[in-house]
Formats: C-alpha cells, structure tokens, sequence
C-alpha cells in the first residue's frame, strides 16, 4: 500500500504544479454553474435533475485532458523508466495513479456542492435524489476515468490517449441513443446495458440499482486490471 | 556462477519481432567491482542495462540481480538496484526534494530516515544549493546528477548508470567518477560508455560489446595483454619492397609484414610488422635494416585500449549475419 501512496503522492503534486488540474476544475464549475442557473431559471424547479445530466456530458469530455498524462506522458518524458524499476508492483503504479485522477474526481464533484446552497434556501429539493444523483456521477466518473487511464497506459502520444478516451467515451455515452434504431429487443437491451447515459439516469432519478453500481465498478475494474496486464506484459 | 557475483547475465537475448538486439550475453558483475560496458552507439548497451534493472525482460537467457531472477521477481531486486538510465527520468513540475523524497518513499525507505538520506545522496551528487528549485528549471549537469541521486537512494547493492557523465562539464565528471569509485568499493557497479579512457580510469574490468555481442571482458591491462595484434612496429625505409620483407620476416619474433609505398616514390616505403609482445623486437628489427638501408623513422605501437576497441569492433560481424 506505501507504494501505491508514493505514487499518489506523487501524482497530486504533479497535477497541481501543472496547469491541469486548475484548468480542469475551472471549466467544469464555470459550465456545472452555467447549467445550473440555466435549468433553474428556465424550469423553476428546485432539483438537480437537468444540471446532473449536463454534468455527465461535461464529465466524458474533460475526463480524457485528466487522465491522458497518467502513462503516456511518462513514456514520453521517460520517467516510465524510473517508474517501473522502482519496487512497485504494476497494480500499485496504476492504483496510485488511479486515486490521483479520483481525488481530482472528488474535488469537481464538492466544487458543485455551492449550487445547492441557493436550491436549499429557496426550495425544498429531494435531499436523497441529490445524494443518489452524486453517488452515480462518482461512479460514472470512476468508471471514465478507468477507461481514460487504459488508453493513456496503452499509447506513448498524450493526444492520441485523449482522442481514443474521448472517442470511446462519447461511444459509451451515446450508444443507448442507437436503441431507437433496433427492431431486435436484445440488441436494444445490450445498448441499453452498455450506455453510460442511461445508467446514469436511473441516478438522477434517485434510483440507486445494483445494476448500475455494478455496471460502473465492473468497468473500472475491467479496464484497471487491463492497464496492469498492459504493464506486465509490455515488458 | 561465482558465488559473489551480485549481477549475472546467462545467455541472455532480446528480440524485437524479427530484430535481434541483443544475442547470448553472458556476463557477472561482483561485489566490489566496477564494470564497465563499451561499446558504440546501438551496440545493446541500453538494452541491456534495461534488461538488468527490469524495465524490459529477456528474450532468452536469465537474469540475476542480488539473487533474484529478472523474470519473475524484478520488485524484490529492484529493491537492491540504483538505476539511472540513458536520460535522468525527472519530473519536470516537481521541485528537487520533492522528486527525491518520491523516489525514497517508492523505494522503501523508512520514513524516519528519509531526511538523512536526502542529505546523503544530495551532498553525494552536490545539489544541495538547489533543493528548493523546479526540476525543469535545472541545467543539464544538474539533471544529471539529481538522476545519480536518486540512483544513490536506498543504498542499494547495485548501481545500474547509462553514461553516467554525457553532458557534464569536466569537473563534473572527476566528481561524478568519485561517487561512482566511492560507491564501487563495497557494491557492484555496471556503466556505460563510450568514453574509452573513463573505463581505463575506474573500471576493474571492461566488457566490449558490439552488434549485441559481448566480443571481450578483461581489465583493461589484461585486453592490453590478449589483443597482441594491435602489438607493431611500424618504420619509414628507402628499400626494395621484396628484399625488405625478406629482412623483416627473418627477424625473430615478427609474424607478419606489411609494405606500402610511398606516393611517387616507390622505394620509399612504410611498413608495418605485427610483433610478438613483450619483446624487444624493434631494437632488433631497426639493427638489421640500418645495417643495409637507409631508416628513416621506427616506432613500436603500443596497444592502447582505444586500438583493441577499435579492432574488436571491427572484427564484430555485421548485424543478422549470424542471427
């Protein structure tokens, strides 16, 4: 475990010494705070409902700019060099780095606690919808981010892990859309399961199912144990 | 194996797909040696010093390092293993202490110790004068030292240094070679280079690789001694070329003669004989060719360690000849 905090140490402190992690955070409260008043004022509803849904969207497209760096610019910057021959097993470099881009996760997510100080004043807002509306954007942000993280582990070039965590992302997130086209209710069940977006909905409903929990960790973990594979292997 | 070896290399290859980069490499490095690895550019010298510190695993062949074998547990004796690759691996957004007390930390070292360590290693390599500075901001001498220091951290068994002293200024390098002497004496110590008289400087033995073959590994007196070859004599004489290679061959002690003339001039000749070491040949030779003709100059060509390089890696057949 020491190991894997080394490495998050180490990751914090790089990410807030580089202007991503400032840049990160800004953009997404800026547009969070944009979203926010632009639902309240256009549906004067006290809920979180319509600023969750843009959340998600604004998450797939910044999580790729947090997790390109986490390999593939230490494959380029060789310190991969120093980092895998240092004592570190393959799951504790990729964990450390994993609790990195999650702690820049968890800071977005507090940054949006502000917009609900003006729903509680004014309004009586479902305090368990939130609650269930912020665990699913949490576990859709780890389950992003994994992914971001395979990509950046599996190519030396920074902008190509950007790309193909934003291709594959945006996939994810769009592909319970293509249910609209399927006559088949298998294929239409299988789009289903796979789309971020409609997970993620279930939340913002204040649905908490296991299903959907499941779904998240599941491909955190699928794509965290492939990074490992990728690092043992590549040797 | 020898028993003290702390570095062994059995037969050991790396392919890349169809490429051969390194084949049959066998090689130890003991407890209180410094080797040195020689070779010129693309010989397999970064490869292999990747394959020893676990950054990429061998083809074929084993890989031992403080007991413990490469392939299967490169964590345990990264423990033991000061590696500074090829290019110091900084990160440029930390400050220089905070890189090193990241290096500590990934390695093990207690962390009641690691202030004392710090001071170590950073008085070691002479970077105490920029502790506090962001490591992008640090001249190229310094990147290299702060890559030696953190090599140095943990007091490992092994040292493991890609060219060490690329882009350091002179005195940088006297500095750098002490660590590396002080360091030698009780751990063992593998770097490269292709600096031929830094190996003669501070290595007990010199290993020569080429095309990813290991061609000698000797002390650098002992490659002087194999390699007689490089052993001449070489003189200036207005003779005929025959009737002076008959003179030369019936000296005792020279092996073979070679005759080239002059431009212009045809009985104006240099010739170059290869001679028995150890000998005095030349006293010899320069009586019985003053006696008939005209010497103009004779000088005995002592083997240097720049000569034997030059005439292994000559020697080497070219890559995927033998592959």
């Amino acid at each position: 475990m020491s190991g894997a905090l080394a490495v998050y140490g180490k990751e914090l402190s790089t990410y807030f010494r580089s202007p991503i992690a400032y840049y990160v955070v800004s953009v997404f409260l800026l547009g969070t705070g944009y979203f926010f008043l632009y639902n309240i004022f256009l549906t004067g509803e006290t809920t979180m409902a319509g600023t969750f849904q843009n959340m998600g969207l604004l998450l797939v497209t910044l999580v790729p700019v947090v997790s390109m760096r986490l390999l593939s610019a230490e494959y380029s910057a060789g310190t991969a060099e120093l980092l895998l021959t240092l004592p570190l097993t393959p799951w504790q470099i990729v964990l450390g780095k994993y609790l990195g881009a999650i702690t820049i996760l968890l800071l977005i997510t507090a940054g949006t606690l502000i917009d609900l100080v003006p729903l509680y004043l004014f309004g009586t807002p479902e305090t368990t919808t939130i609650l269930a509306g912020y665990l699913g954007f949490v576990l859709l942000g780890m389950a992003s981010l994994a992914v971001g993280q395979l990509f950046s582990t599996v190519t030396h070039n920074q902008i190509v892990a950007a790309l193909l965590t934003a291709a594959v992302l945006l996939g994810f997130w769009f592909v319970g859309h293509l249910q609209t086209f399927q006559a088949s209710p298998a294929i239409r069940a299988l789009f289903g399961y796979f789309s971020f977006a409609l997970h993620f909905v279930d939340f913002i409903q204040g649905l908490v199912r296991s299903e959907a929990v499941v779904f998240y960790l599941v491909v955190s973990a699928i794509a965290l144990t492939l990074s490992v594979g990728y690092l043992q292997w590549r040797r | 194996m020898s028993s003290s070896a702390v570095i062994t290399l059995e037969s050991v290859s790396k392919r890349y797909g169809s490429t051969t980069i390194v084949r049959d490499l066998s090689f130890t490095v003991e407890r209180g040696e410094i080797v040195g690895f020689l070779g010129p550019n693309g010989a397999g010298k970064t490869t292999t010093m990747r394959m020893i510190a676990g950054f990429t695993a061998a083809t074929s062949g084993r890989v031992v390092v403080a007991g413990y074998d490469m392939a299967t547990q490169n964590v345990e004796a990264a423990r033991r293993i000061g590696y500074l690759p090829e290019r110091p691996p900084l990160y440029d957004a930390l400050d220089v202490s905070a890189y090193l007390r990241f290096v500590a930390k990934a390695k093990g070292v207690r962390r009641s110790t690691i202030p004392s360590e710090l001071e170590r290693v950073s008085a070691a390599c002479h970077l105490e004068a920029v502790l506090r500075q962001e490591i992008y901001k640090l001249s190229k001498g310094y990147r290299q030292r702060l890559g030696l220091a953190q090599a140095l951290l943990g007091d490992p068994d092994v040292l493991l240094l890609d060219e060490p002293t690329a882009g350091l200024d002179p005195g940088q390098i006297q500095e750098t070679r002490e660590v590396i002497r002080a360091f030698g004496r009780d751990h063992a110590v593998l770097f490269s280079t292709h600096i031929l008289a830094e190996a003669t400087l501070i290595c007990g033995r010199v290993a020569i690789i080429n095309h990813g073959r290991l061609l000698a590994i000797d002390s650098p007196a002992g490659l002087e001694r194999a390699l007689d070859r490089t052993n001449r004599v070489a003189l200036q004489v207005t003779a005929p070329a025959p009737a002076l290679r008959e003179l030369l061959l019936s000296v005792e002690g020279v092996r073979d003669v070679e005759i080239q003339s002059a431009a212009g001039d045809d009985r104006r000749l240099t010739a170059s004989c290869r001679v028995d070491s150890g000998r005095d040949v030349e006293a010899a030779i320069a009586r019985a060719v003053a006696a008939r003709w005209n010497l103009h100059r004779l000088e005995r060509q002592q083997p240097t360690l720049e000569n034997i390089f030059l005439q292994y890696v000559k020697e080497t057949p070219a890559r995927g000849a033998a592959a």
